[in-house]
This record gives C-alpha cells, sequence and structure tokens, in this order.
C-alpha cells in the first residue's frame, strides 16, 4: 500500500507537471505526426525500387512508433532529472521515504500513459495517410506491451544520460546523440539488407532491433514475436535497475 | 576552533545510543568535505539536543550548507554521524524534514498540490490545509507556484518540509526573500514547533532571526566552528560593547573633534558614568571611533548617555542624533568572521580610534 501510494503521488505529480506544460504536450505529439507525414505521404519510393523506404508502407509501422518509444523517454527523463538536480529536488526527495526505484517508476509510468497515446495517435495516421494495413490478430494485444515495455527500457536509458549529463542542455545533446543512431539502425527505416555483413552485430545488439522485429511481426508480417518480446523484457529490466541506481541522490 | 563551549564527546551522549529524548539529535565528529582542492567542511564537530533550536550562521561559503547536506545524507562526508541515532542514510525518512537552501518544485503545480504531492510520500503526513495555514498560504493555495511572489514560493516551501511532522526539521535559509510578516509569520511557526518538542536545525544570514529563535548558535567560517553556544552566551564574550553612535551634521568629524569628546568623557563624572570596553575598568575607559557620518562612543550604560551628551558640548560638536545599541549576534558574526566595517579602512578623516589614557 504504501509503495504504492508513493509511486502513484510521484506519478500523479510528474503528469500533471507535464500536461501543464503545453509546448511540451504539443511536441511530444507534433514530432512523430511531421515524420508520419513526411516519410510516409510525401517521401516517394524510386521507380526501380531501390532505396529507403522502399517496403511496403505496413513495414515502417514499427520505425515511426519507434520514434516515441525511443526519443520521449530519453529526453524527457533525462531532463526532469536534469530538472530535479538543477532545482535541488533529489535533496529533498532523499530525505522523503521516497526511493530512487519508485521515482524512476513513478515516471516510467507517465512515459507509457503518454507514449501510449501517441502511439495511438501515429498507427491511426499511419493507417490514414499512407497504404499501410494492420494485420488484425489476437497478437495485436501484444504491442502495447512491447509499447510498455520498450518505453521502460528507454526511461532507463534515459535516467543514466540523466544522471551522467551536467545539464539539460547536455541531456538533450546526449539523448539526440544516442537515439538518432538507434532509430535508423535497429531494422525500424532501414532493413538490414542496405546495411553492410560487419554492421550486422551492432544492429543485433540494439534493444531497438527487438521491438522493432516484434512489432512488425504483429503488425505487418505475422510471425514469433515473443522471443523478441523476452530480449526486450530482460534488457528493460536490466537498464531499468541501472537507471534506478543512477538516479542522482547525493550532490 | 571553539572560544565558548565546543561540544565534545564528555559534553555530548556517545552516537550510538543518541535515539531517544534527552539525547542529542544530531552528533557530528570531524565532519569533513573537500571539492577538489577547496574543503567545505574541515573537521566540524556539531551536537543538537533533541526538542534545540540550534542555529548555524556564517559567510557565503562558510560551509553551511555542505554541513546540512552531510547530515541530511545528501553529500558524502568524512567523518562520524548520528541524526535521531543513525547515520545519515539510514535515518527513518518519516521524522526528518528538509528544506533545501536552492529549492525548486515543479513550478506547473499549485502551492496545495505541492503540500499534497509531498504529504503523499508519507504515510500519515499532516492536513495539507493545517500546513498552509501554518506558513500562511491559505488563501493563495489555487495558484501555480511559477506564479507566485518569492516570499509565497518560499513559505510553500517550508510547509513542504513540515507536512510529515519531523522530530527533527533542516530549514537551510527559510525566510530568504520573504517580507517582514512573512518572515514574522514563518518564526511564530518555528517557536510553535519548537514548543511542541521539534528539534529545528536552522541556518540563517539574518542575525536577528537566529538570536531570537535558537537557544544556540555555532558560527562557521572557512569550514571550521569558531564558536558554538547560546545567544546571548556568545554576544557577552564575544559581542563587545554597548554602543552610542552620534550622527553629526553632514560633516565627517576630524581628530580635534574626537580628541576634544575624549578629554570632556575622561573628566569629572562623565568619565563614571561611562564604562570603558572592559565594563567597570577605569584604567581603559571609553573607545570612540570616526564613523562614516559622525562618532561611534563604545561602552556607554543607558545612563552614561547624558554624560555623552555632555561631553560632546563641551567639546563643542553638534550632532544630529543619538543612536544607543547594545551588542548583538550581527556584532559577534561579525567581529569572528572578520568582516567588521571599519571606517579606517575607507582612511576617514578622523583617523584611528583615540582610546583615553592608551593610545595618546
Amino acid at each position: 500500500m504504501s509503495r504504492l501510494s508513493r509511486v502513484l503521488t510521484e506519478a500523479t505529480a510528474a503528469a500533471r507537471s507535464f500536461l501543464r506544460r503545453r509546448t511540451a504536450v504539443f511536441f511530444t505529439f507534433f514530432f512523430p505526426v511531421i515524420l508520419v507525414v513526411i516519410f510516409g505521404a510525401l517521401v516517394r519510393t524510386q521507380p526501380t525500387g531501390g532505396g529507403l523506404f522502399a517496403e511496403p508502407a505496413g513495414y515502417y509501422i514499427p520505425g515511426y512508433l519507434a520514434v516515441v518509444v525511443l526519443f520521449t523517454p530519453l529526453s524527457r527523463v533525462g531532463s526532469e532529472i536534469a530538472r530535479h538536480r538543477d532545482g535541488g529536488r533529489f535533496e529533498k526527495l532523499a530525505t522523503t521515504p521516497l526511493s530512487r526505484a519508485e521515482w524512476l517508476l513513478a515516471h516510467t509510468l507517465v512515459n507509457v500513459a503518454i507514449i501510449g497515446a501517441a502511439s495511438l495517435l501515429i498507427l491511426g495516421l499511419v493507417l490514414a495517410v499512407t497504404d499501410a494495413a494492420l494485420v488484425v490478430s489476437p497478437a495485436l494485444v501484444a504491442l502495447p506491451v512491447f509499447i510498455a515495455v520498450a518505453v521502460a527500457l528507454f526511461c532507463g536509458l534515459g535516467a543514466v544520460l540523466g544522471a551522467l549529463a551536467d545539464s539539460q542542455d547536455g541531456v538533450i545533446a546526449a539523448s539526440n546523440t544516442v537515439a538518432l543512431p538507434l532509430l535508423f539502425l535497429s531494422e525500424t527505416f532501414v532493413p538490414p539488407a542496405l546495411l553492410p555483413d560487419w554492421f550486422l552485430p551492432a544492429v543485433a545488439a540494439s534493444p531497438l532491433t527487438y521491438f522493432a522485429r516484434g512489432t512488425r511481426a504483429i503488425v505487418h508480417e505475422p510471425g514469433v514475436w515473443t522471443d523478441d518480446l523476452a530480449v526486450l523484457v530482460v534488457l528493460a529490466a536490466g537498464v531499468l535497475a541501472l537507471g534506478a541506481y543512477a538516479v542522482p541522490r547525493t550532490d | 576552533m571553539n572560544e565558548t563551549a565546543a561540544p565534545s564527546a564528555s559534553t555530548s551522549a556517545s552516537a550510538d545510543d543518541a535515539t531517544g529524548e534527552g539525547t542529542p539529535s544530531v552528533v557530528g565528529e570531524g565532519i569533513r568535505r573537500s571539492y577538489g582542492d577547496v574543503v567545505a567542511l574541515d573537521g566540524v564537530d556539531v551536537s543538537v539536543e533533541a526538542g534545540e533550536v540550534f542555529g548555524l550562521i556564517g559567510p557565503n561559503g562558510a560551509g553551511k550548507t555542505t554541513l546540512v547536506r552531510a547530515l541530511t545524507g545528501t553529500t558524502d562526508a568524512e567523518g562520524t554521524i548520528r541524526v535521531l541515532g543513525s547515520p545519515p542514510d539510514a535515518v527513518d525518512s518519516r521524522r526528518i524534514g528538509l528544506l533545501p537552501q536552492s529549492f525548486g518544485p515543479p513550478e506547473r503545480l499549485t502551492a496545495r498540490e505541492l503540500v499534497d504531492y509531498y504529504g503523499g510520500l508519507y504515510d500519515d503526513a499532516r492536513d495539507p490545509e493545517a500546513v498552509l495555514n501554518d506558513v500562511g498560504m491559505g488563501d493563495d493555495a489555487d495558484a501555480w507556484y511559477e506564479t507566485l511572489s518569492g516570499g509565497q514560493k518560499r513559505r510553500t516551501c517550508v510547509a513542504t518540509a513540515i507536512v510529515n511532522d519531523p522530530d527533527l526539521l533542516f530549514l537551510d535559509e527559510p525566510t530568504t526573500g520573504i517580507d517582514p510578516a512573512g518572515r514574522r509569520s514563518i518564526h511564530r511557526l518555528i517557536e510553535r514547533l519548537a514548543a511542541g518538542g521539534t528539534t529545528v536545525f536552522l541556518t540563517s544570514h539574518a542575525m536577528d532571526e537566529v538570536e531570537r529563535l535558537a537557544d544556540r548558535v555555532a558560527l562557521l567560517r572557512d569550514g571550521e566552528v569558531v564558536a558554538v553556544g547560546a545567544p546571548a552566551d556568545l554576544i557577552a564574550e564575544h559581542g563587545g560593547d554597548p554602543r552610542l553612535e552620534v550622527a553629526m551634521d553632514g560633516s565627517n568629524p576630524v581628530a580635534a573633534d574626537l580628541e576634544a569628546v575624549r578629554t570632556a568623557l575622561h573628566t569629572g563624572e562623565t568619565a563614571a558614568a561611562v564604562d570603558g570596553p572592559a565594563a567597570g575598568s577605569d584604567a581603559d575607559g571609553p573607545t570612540i571611533e570616526a564613523t562614516t557620518d559622525g562618532l561611534r562612543v563604545l561602552g556607554v550604560r543607558p545612563e552614561g548617555i547624558g554624560a555623552v551628551v555632555d561631553a560632546l558640548a563641551a567639546a563643542g560638536v553638534e550632532f544630529e542624533s543619538l543612536t544607543w545599541a547594545e551588542p548583538s549576534l550581527e556584532d559577534v558574526y561579525l567581529r569572528l568572521t572578520g568582516e567588521e566595517f571599519s571606517p579606517r579602512a575607507g582612511g576617514d578623516a578622523a583617523g584611528d580610534a583615540v582610546r583615553r589614557g592608551g593610545d595618546r
């Protein structure tokens, strides 16, 4: 009861705080919408069929989802840590019963809710403005699980970046540096066939790859997704634990 | 180190049994903390009794906030520290409250939501409405934190520190930026908390505040405690003499004025009414100093003011006003931190202070 109550209290404060920053809310949802419109509706495949965006539109659904699943938690949790540190909030929270793990869990829950809503928006938009078709099957219920687990993973990574960077500017720069390569080199927008063989182990090392493979096996090319989810869960647990440890307590 | 009553192992309960009433709430021995080459705390000993209001004063950069952080476990420090009988990072957090010096809570929550939020982190927090009323924020509780004035913000932050009804409360400069009425409400709050048995560890730059509220005060300078004791004891030992400020008519005193007043004070009944720096010492009479706008006569008892007026008249010195003041904690602070104002530093026309019978 007590732990749950603390987590809900922290999550409520974090959610209120976020929802009242209209600019942050607007761009959290607008950013992926822009990408969907640009790459889903404006960019056209080469007539010869090669190059980027040559796959069927449904292939890229995991990529569009990955934009919010990856960028939003990284930048939000990282920035939140920088804001907390600048405002002495961790110093204050260190003298309350709220633990670092509870703090991260609360902010992860808020991100799961926000990104869940953004993912719904993206999915609807992709289906509306592209030729993509969604494979409707019982496996579709696992899609929110993939999103939640991946968000948790990148919240943990965001916590690590926030703890390592010494300012909000630093957090943004660091999260962009980490997120951009991950986004394009994790079987999201760039199929592995377009990459050199020697780079494929790096693709396999990216957690986002398992998100892309798993969600693609659900929404585009039906296949086995449980292995990818298992890998993602293990990675998320590890990175979340690391992130909780990294959340600052002392100066 | 301490010239008055330094806490020591013999005067404090041992760190391990400091858990119940009558034993110290805070015991720190040899606390050290460095940031690179900068030594913030250099072997600080501190002991705060249960139910005591303990004031910590010192110049900017003296180490006050670092000491608060060391005691609350929010910085890693060397030395032995026990807070409510436990190491700082193992203290029962329900029993302590903290207002950090630089504290900026989420700005787009209302004051009520902020108190509710921090209270929600405890199982049995106080009623937020009562806490808001305690700090005088009951009528402004629905405004976002970012729209509050500086004083309202600080009072809201104080509210977040007391919402769990702590046994030990750390307040790091609680009245910074608060207007006099707001400060007074915080003072009354601290007095009420202390009367209810809460131990308060208070840092402040407002000497009148510390003098009014604290049972004991420690003065920190360059990471070391240079004095600790009850305000009255510190003032008696380090505060110097009562003083009479003589504001002259827009002109600085010249050496002749000082000499004439000194001579007049030395004669007849006047001398008997005016003590020297060591009260009652006839051999080492009152000190007369030049100030930026007149004279300062040290060691004047209230009943000796008339004698000084007579001496001024006898010396032909015209003045606009007289202000008599007892020594205060601020004098202790200025004296022990080496920040005491000296008209000599400005190359005053009257030159050095003239001491009767001493500096001729």
